[in-house]
């Protein structure tokens, strides 16, 4: 692309330090720029283009036309943005332009990130319909009703528990895989396979494996029952045993993560350069040292990302828990649950954000860990 | 971190603008829903959404008899909408300002959704209450009554004090159907001698664990207490552990505790989903003798089983008190449906025509509110008995509507059901502690 305004980067800034006026005015010109293409975009898409919401118009020309306008449309304005910026005074030229190309982003992610958190705060504040300000009664429900602190401890098991066994045996496998001569395309994609089921799918799979019925109901389909009636014991029902039932469902969930862990760690694995541990073997490292202090050091970033992935997508568990019972009389509350059902099912807003809020503080920490560690991985380099 | 800074400003200026679009949007339709006139009525659009928690099944039965009894006539086009997860999607419509109509199965959703201005009344449509009263039975149209006002036409009703039996093996034993509750007790203790297992109870039901047992606590709290008392108890007039609820739960439990009354024992319930429930009855030798459960059920029977012959059912009897407990729909309107034509819909939607229509849908088990719809418009002789216990407790008002689906969701859905399950799960000497643990989950007014 050749782009006429790419002339004028050439020329050196002026060294002096710029004058208030001129720093204003150049703050003024950079918000200009930044919510100029959002706000033309959107009064465009607003008020033309009415005959592409008709829904009796031709589909394929809908699309069509939404396609061309859209892309093309994106085009022209961001070239004609850069032109007016280009009709600037020449000292403010180019501490504007980035923020022609940076705006749509920020305003994106202001609206559908930073809005929906502050509002969600909003919201967390105030009674079941946003009526009126409570202060922070909705916390104080999150933190001293019965089933929402047994939701804050089944949460803080799944944190621990799912991460431990998900990694560890994904690590187990990924290590034990690496060495096998053949066949372990076959052993990681078994392994791997329960990735593709949804949360929803797998649970559903589950509840016929923890399947249970009282005498007089009918066999017992369930896998484990039919296991324990084989050993000559009563049936048991896995899915109301407090409070081993939250183990049960942790079950699933490791079930589906340890393929993926054991994926990105066994690529970690191979990429360990092989000179290291066949120098390690031949200065009389035993297995289980090479291991310890080759293997694991080696991977060990892949391994706490994994992990983050891991505790995060724990602390947002859902979907198993939703569908595997009643969570208040099984005893089986985690936090999302929680939120949804209070924010969707007992439709009170105030109390349902509040555990978002609660929730969204918790995963905080995580985050700040794995972007320091990150920080300094990128320092070493 | 100082490229961070420089984002700072701009960040918090599209962060004021955005809130302040916020605000234009929530208080443009409570300014637009203040109007006093029938006639301050949106313009049509020429489409009627009927948002329906019914399976896809028999919305697609329903959408058939609007198509040839509404739709052919009208200058509208009226769609029936089968969501699955209806309360979520009521509730996001609603709030959204996006819903035209929706049959609502749990009235006690309808004050906090007026609160926030999101249901257009009746009395604004221009609807007749007393007229509505007359058709569809003054105490079912008081449900949607909030503030003054009404927002809920009945639509739909069905039966919940049924309790049914395996007819042919039933007969061939020689028990006879109880008259009244010393009989019944009577009847399940000649099971037991003979025997038998007299009760098939399953409370499972996936997240809503527990509702067939809080059916079975309002059938019997409104037969020992009465009708006035029971609708205290919805309102929370008095509270949950008083002593009339402890007397119910209390006879609740004789029948659920009883050595040998129950398949499975009362601490399996929980466990034994509710569909399933009903199947030993059809063993041979029966399994079980009875069960208690609403109109619906029998689509949960082995399908070569005939009604009549197979099985039958007969009303629950009376305790010390009367009474018949119903469920059903209030079909209420959003903001979005403010409009001449959704009068029209519903007016034809309530209508002896199209209420009989619907009545004859072989896939559900719909029973019309509308006392004018006669017996003979039922798919099968169970629900045309049915219709004509629940049209007779309209009109004499011993019949209550499911006092569960009146209270706070806090409550109805959530603490009463899983209250009833640590019940069925620790044993009678439970049943002040769960009535305290319930009355302590009421939302504070």
């Amino acid at each position: 692309m050749s782009d006429p305004a790419a002339g004028p980067t050439m020329e050196a800034p002026a060294l002096r330090p710029p004058s208030m006026p001129h720093a204003i005015g150049i703050w003024v010109l950079r918000i200009a720029a930044a919510l100029a293409i959002p706000i033309v975009g959107f009064l465009l898409l607003t008020f033309t283009f009415q005959f592409l919401r008709d829904e009796d118009a031709n589909r394929l020309l809908v699309v069509g036309v939404a396609i061309v306008v859209g892309v093309v449309g994106v085009f022209a304005l961001y070239w004609a943005m850069n032109r007016v910026v280009d009709l600037l005074p020449e000292r403010f030229r180019e501490g504007v332009r980035p923020w022609v190309f940076v705006g749509p982003a920020l305003v994106i992610l202001s609206v559908f990130l930073l809005y929906p958190v502050i509002n969600t705060v909003m919201i967390s504040l105030q009674d079941a319909h946003g009526l009126e300000f409570v202060g922070l009664d909705n916390y104080g429900f999150v933190f001293t009703d019965e089933s929402m602190l047994r939701a804050i401890r089944n949460t803080a098991g799944w944190v621990i528990i799912v991460p431990l066994f998900g990694v560890g045996i994904g690590l187990a496998f990924a290590t034990l895989a690496d060495r096998l001569h053949r066949g372990e395309g076959v052993a990681k994609s078994m392994i791997f396979l329960p990735m593709a089921i949804s949360f929803v799918g797998a649970s559903v799979t589950w509840r016929l494996i923890y399947s249970y019925r009282p005498s007089g109901f009918g066999t017992n389909i369930g896998l484990l029952n039919g296991v324990m009636q084989g050993l000559g014991q009563e049936p048991v029902s896995w899915l109301s045993l407090q409070p081993w039932n939250n183990l049960f469902l942790m079950v699933i969930m490791i079930w589906i993560q340890t393929g993926f862990a054991m994926v990105v760690l066994s690529a970690a694995i191979k990429s360990i350069p092989d000179e290291i541990v066949e120098a390690a073997r031949i200065d009389g490292a035993s297995e289980w040292q090479v291991f310890r202090r080759i293997l694991v050091p080696s991977i060990w970033p892949t391994i706490v990302v994994v992990t983050t992935y891991m505790v995060i997508n724990s602390l947002k568990i859902f979907d198993i828990v939703f569908v595997m019972g009643n969570a208040e009389s099984d005893g089986t509350e985690v936090i999302a649950e929680r939120m949804i059902r209070w924010f969707f099912l007992l439709n009170n807003d105030g109390r349902g954000a509040a555990i978002a809020v609660v929730l969204f503080i918790a995963i905080i920490p995580v985050m700040v860990w794995n972007i320091r560690r990150f920080r300094e991985e990128e320092a070493i380099r | 971190m100082k490229r961070l800074r420089m984002i700072v400003p701009v960040v918090v200026l599209v962060m004021v603008a955005a809130a302040c679009a916020g605000d234009d949007d929530t208080t443009e339709p409570a300014g637009s829903g203040t109007g006093t006139g029938a006639t301050d009525f949106q313009p049509d659009t020429g489409n009627v959404n009927l948002l329906s928690a019914a399976e896809p099944e028999e919305a697609g039965a329903y959408q058939e008899i609007f198509d040839e009894l509404i739709n052919a006539d009208a200058s509208y086009h009226a769609e029936v909408e089968s969501a699955g997860n209806f309360e979520e999607q009521f509730q996001i419509r609603a709030e959204g300002g996006t819903l035209d109509v929706a049959a609502v199965p749990q009235p006690g959703a309808i004050p906090g959704l007026v609160d926030a201005g999101s249901l257009v009344s009746l009395e604004d449509l221009g609807f007749d209450i007393d007229a509505l009263s007359a058709m569809l039975g003054e105490s079912f149209v008081e449900l949607g009554e909030y503030n003054g006002a009404h927002y809920g036409i009945p639509t739909n009703i069905n039966l919940k004090s049924m309790v049914w039996y395996p007819k042919a093996a039933f007969d061939d034993a020689g028990y006879t159907v109880p008259e009244t509750w010393d009989d019944l007790i009577a009847l399940s203790d000649q099971i037991v001698a003979d025997g038998g297992t007299p009760w098939c109870v399953g409370f499972q039901s996936e997240g809503s664990t527990g509702w067939p047992a809080t059916d079975w606590m309002e059938d019997i709290m409104l037969r020992t207490a009465g009708g006035d008392v029971y609708d205290q108890w919805y309102k929370h007039e008095i509270p949950f552990n008083d002593e009339s609820v402890l007397n119910a739960i209390n006879t609740f439990g004789d029948v659920m505790f009883a050595d040998g009354y129950v398949l499975g024992g009362a601490e399996a319930t929980p466990d034994v989903p509710f569909g399933d429930a009903p199947l030993p009855m059809f063993q041979d030798p029966p399994g079980c003798w009875l069960h208690r459960q609403a109109s619906f059920i029998n689509a949960f029977f082995p399908t070569d089983t005939v009604a009549g012959e197979d099985y039958d059912w007969f009303p629950l009897p009376p305790i010390d008190q009367e009474g018949t407990l119903y469920a059903g729909e209030l079909t209420v309107v959003g903001t979005a449906g403010n409009r001449a034509e959704v009068v029209d819909f519903l007016n034809q939607f309530i209508d002896q025509e199209v209420q009989c229509a619907m009545g004859g849908v072989q896939a559900s088990s719909r029973i019309s509110p509308n006392v004018e719809v006669g017996p003979e418009c039922y798919a099968n002789a169970i629900l045309a008995d049915a219709s004509v216990i629940l049209t007779e407790s309209l009109s004499s008002g011993t019949g209550r509507f499911d006092a569960s689906d009146l209270m706070p969701a806090e409550v109805g859905s959530g603490s009463f059901w899983s209250g009833m399950v640590d019940y069925m799960k620790s044993g009678p000497d439970s049943a002040q502690t769960v009535l305290d643990d319930i009355e302590a989950s009421w939302p504070a007014a």
